[in-house]
């Protein structure tokens, strides 16, 4: 049965782009395949598959909704030999439309030996999905609108890469015909890690609303070679404002291709009944937008009329800022040398579990001041150590079905006055745990409030809690690799006590990643790092069984 | 042949890097020999090409005094006075006993070897494994063997344990739980 009003908040959510708050993202395995991925290419082996991204579209869907119409979502089955459909990934929610084209892609490993058949569902969404993972929607809850079949290949091997077939009911069930069709679009995807963010806003748009000013959000496109384009991602929609400012915009190399690419960018007023105006819109590269950046000019939307006729508008558009930046993904940098790569792990399915460990010692600065690396701005503005949860978080979320995951705090005051090296981030005695990044950052936010800054920097026990965490695990026989994140401002206390701790550990399935925020001197960090081939010494004389430690700057 | 107060080990000595000869790297034909302090447990063949960087990946069976608290590896060569040990490293029995980890836990170690002035020597690299007894083939004669304690449910913590089934290893962890 359709739903009477369709979510209209979730629909105005920001989509595609790099940086998502994680419970809009959805992203499907990427995070996996990268690992099996580069485990491949650290081996020097062939690559027997290539990485592909599907982006679905439908025209014409059955409309379920009452009064307005269904908000479909697309998901895609791998079907294995034995019949059974495996999840391979799923679109986002459209919102009212019955034509929809869906941002989010689908990951797939093409592997060029074997016959990969697929199989695509659509479904109208019922229950409201605002700030819901995506990855949680209960299908059999939903609307089913159609089903369609293929082999990974056809859509390959298409003109075009694209494969358009008719939905059909789930076989054996007597429906109606005429479900609509689903083009299923395919591309190789390259592992580049060059991302750029960017911060727009608009002045003097149109103004498409009769009551009340325009709603505007903006859609990025690429266009393809065949002429036609695919959206690549859209902004959060600003509420009643001509001259609207968006929220930073990051899009890896992947999704634009070069930066001589040419985008288009338009500009709607979101409407909820799905059926958004076009304000105005322009055609540039990001080579172009960064020019634009440089220059503080903007370039004004056009639009065509009726008659064919572009008329140039009053709305501008301007990048305010411009960055163009490496985007670390943690898994690039949990790689180990010697014997037992984690990724060994994860190949044999071993499943990936975070911990994460923050710096309270003085030398951060007092978090009331301003140039404190642990002040919280009120304007919303992440410190170095609210960005490096934030970022693990997104990673954690591909591999960490419940979320929870152990957080300390380390060189700090408790509450009953005695200094502690790992101490419950979220100011419990008994557990540890903290519930995804929300619950990392307030047990973050509210430990600056409870706990003092003191010192030294020691990480000894620490890594002592995450090897005995880890080891417990080895013996319930359970596949788990532990990755312990570090984030310190600083410069270590006691190295040998570290590299004792470290060397004890090294055999078992625990890497730890040491994020360095500001530009302390990390050379010491750079020595546990060990990337220059020099295994770590205990103080008696055992040595690393392999490389544990990874350093990042942040 | 069982002795009442041992435990069985599989060690596999897997490698050793940059052993040299009074400085100069090894040529070839090292081995390692693997001992308690009172007794020799076993040798690897010769690496008759592996020069400084020796490999045997030889897996042996040993048993240790339940009391050991080290065993010793040394890697040797043949010289014309006879073998001459290049260096030495004493791998506590501690590094693969006890911690959280389960008793049978296939631990990965290596060791700064050090020569006979103290000087370092390269690094071993082994493997350590703590075999769990085989009850039914047990040829002891103890009347205090209990077959099927289940373990870990033991109360006791380290030390001997009257009462603990023959060929056991003493490991601490082992009754922790």
């Amino acid at each position: 049965m359709g739903n009477y009003y369709s979510d209209v908040e979730g629909g105005k959510q920001a989509v595609g782009g790099v940086q998502q708050s994680p419970t809009a993202t959805n992203n499907n395995n990427a995070g996996h395949n990268d690992a099996v991925e580069f485990f491949y290419r650290s081996r020097g082996l062939h690559q027997r598959f290539a990485r592909v991204e599907l982006s679905l579209s439908a025209i014409n869907l059955r409309d379920r909704d009452i009064i307005s119409k269904s908000d479909p979502m697309a998901v895609v089955y791998a079907k294995n030999i034995d019949g059974k459909l495996e999840e391979l990934g799923r679109t986002e929610v459209i919102l009212n439309s019955l034509n929809p084209t869906w941002i989010e892609k689908v990951t797939v490993a093409f592997q060029f030996e074997i016959v990969q058949p697929l199989v695509f569902h659509v479904y109208d969404v019922d229950t409201k999905f605002h700030n819901i993972p995506l990855k949680t929607l209960k299908l059999k809850d939903q609307d089913f609108l159609g089903e369609a079949t293929c082999v990974l290949s056809e859509v390959l091997t298409k003109q075009n890469r694209s494969l358009t077939l008719n939905l059909r009911s789930k076989i054996g069930h007597v429906g109606l015909r005429n479900l609509g069709v689903l083009t299923i679009h395919a591309e190789e995807t390259v592992a580049l890690r060059r991302v750029v963010e960017m911060m727009l806003h608009c002045s003097y748009l149109d103004n498409k609303d009769i009551f009340s000013k325009s709603d505007p959000f903006l859609r990025i496109s690429r266009i393809m070679e065949s002429g036609g384009s695919i959206p690549i991602c859209k902004t959060e929609v600003v509420n009643n404002n001509l001259n609207p400012k968006w929220k930073p915009l990051c899009l890896s190399v992947q999704q634009f291709g070069s930066k001589d690419n040419p985008l288009i960018i338009e500009c709607f007023d979101f409407n909820s009944s799905g059926k958004h105006s076009l304000i105005g819109k322009l055609q540039k590269s990001v080579a172009d937008l960064e020019k634009l950046q440089e220059g503080r000019s903007g370039e004004n939307l056009t639009i065509t009329s009726h008659h064919g006729h572009k008329k140039v508008l009053k709305g501008e558009l301007f990048v305010d800022q411009f960055c163009e930046k490496e985007q670390y993904s943690f898994l690039d940098y949990v790689s180990c040398g010697f014997e037992l790569n984690f990724l060994d792990y994860v190949s044999c399915g071993f499943e990936l579990n975070f911990m994460v460990a923050v710096d309270f010692t003085a030398s951060n600065g007092n978090p009331q001041n301003p140039d404190s690396l642990h002040y919280i701005d009120p304007s919303g503005q992440l410190n170095s150590y609210q960005k490096a949860i934030m970022e693990v978080g997104e990673v954690i979320q591909f591999y960490d079905s419940d979320r929870r995951y152990p957080a300390w705090g380390f060189g700090g005051k408790t509450f009953d006055g005695t200094i502690s090296h790992c101490f419950n981030l979220n100011g419990s005695a008994g557990s540890f745990e903290v519930e995804g990044v929300e619950g990392n950052m307030s047990a973050y936010a509210s430990a600056l409030h409870n706990v003092t800054l003191a010192g030294p920097t020691l990480f000894g026990q620490v890594i002592k809690t995450a090897a005995q965490i880890a080891s417990q695990y080895v013996s319930y026989n359970s596949k788990k690799y532990f990755i312990l994140l570090i984030i310190t401002d600083g410069v270590l206390t006691d190295l040998q006590e570290t590299k004792d701790a470290l060397v004890k550990a090294s055999d078992l399935p625990l890497s730890i990643l040491i994020v360095g925020v500001r530009g302390a001197d990390f050379g010491q960090m750079e020595v546990l790092d060990a990337d220059k081939g020099q295994r770590l010494e205990s103080s008696t004389d055992r040595v690393a069984t392999r490389d544990i430690v990874q350093f990042v700057p942040m | 042949m069982f002795s009442m107060a041992s435990s069985t080990l599989e060690i596999t000595v897997i490698s050793g890097e940059d052993i040299r000869n009074n400085r100069k790297p090894v040529k070839k034909n090292a081995f390692a020999v693997i001992r308690t302090d009172s007794q020799p447990l076993c040798r690897t063949e010769m690496d008759k090409d592996g020069g400084s960087y020796p490999y045997w990946n030889e897996k042996h069976n040993v048993e240790i005094p339940q009391l050991a608290r080290f065993i010793t590896v040394e890697v040797q060569c043949k010289t014309s006075a006879g073998d001459k040990t290049l260096g030495m490293a004493r791998i506590p029995v501690s590094d693969f006993v006890g911690g959280f980890v389960p008793q049978s836990y296939l631990h990965f170690l290596s060791y700064r070897l050090r020569n006979s002035n103290g000087e370092r020597n390269g690094i071993i690299n082994v493997s350590v494994k703590a075999k769990v007894p085989e009850y039914a083939a047990s040829s002891c004669s103890s009347t205090a063997t209990t077959i099927g304690v289940p373990f870990g449910k033991t109360p006791c913590y380290g030390g001997v344990v009257p009462g603990v089934p023959v060929g056991a290893p003493i490991m601490k962890q082992y009754y922790q739980g």
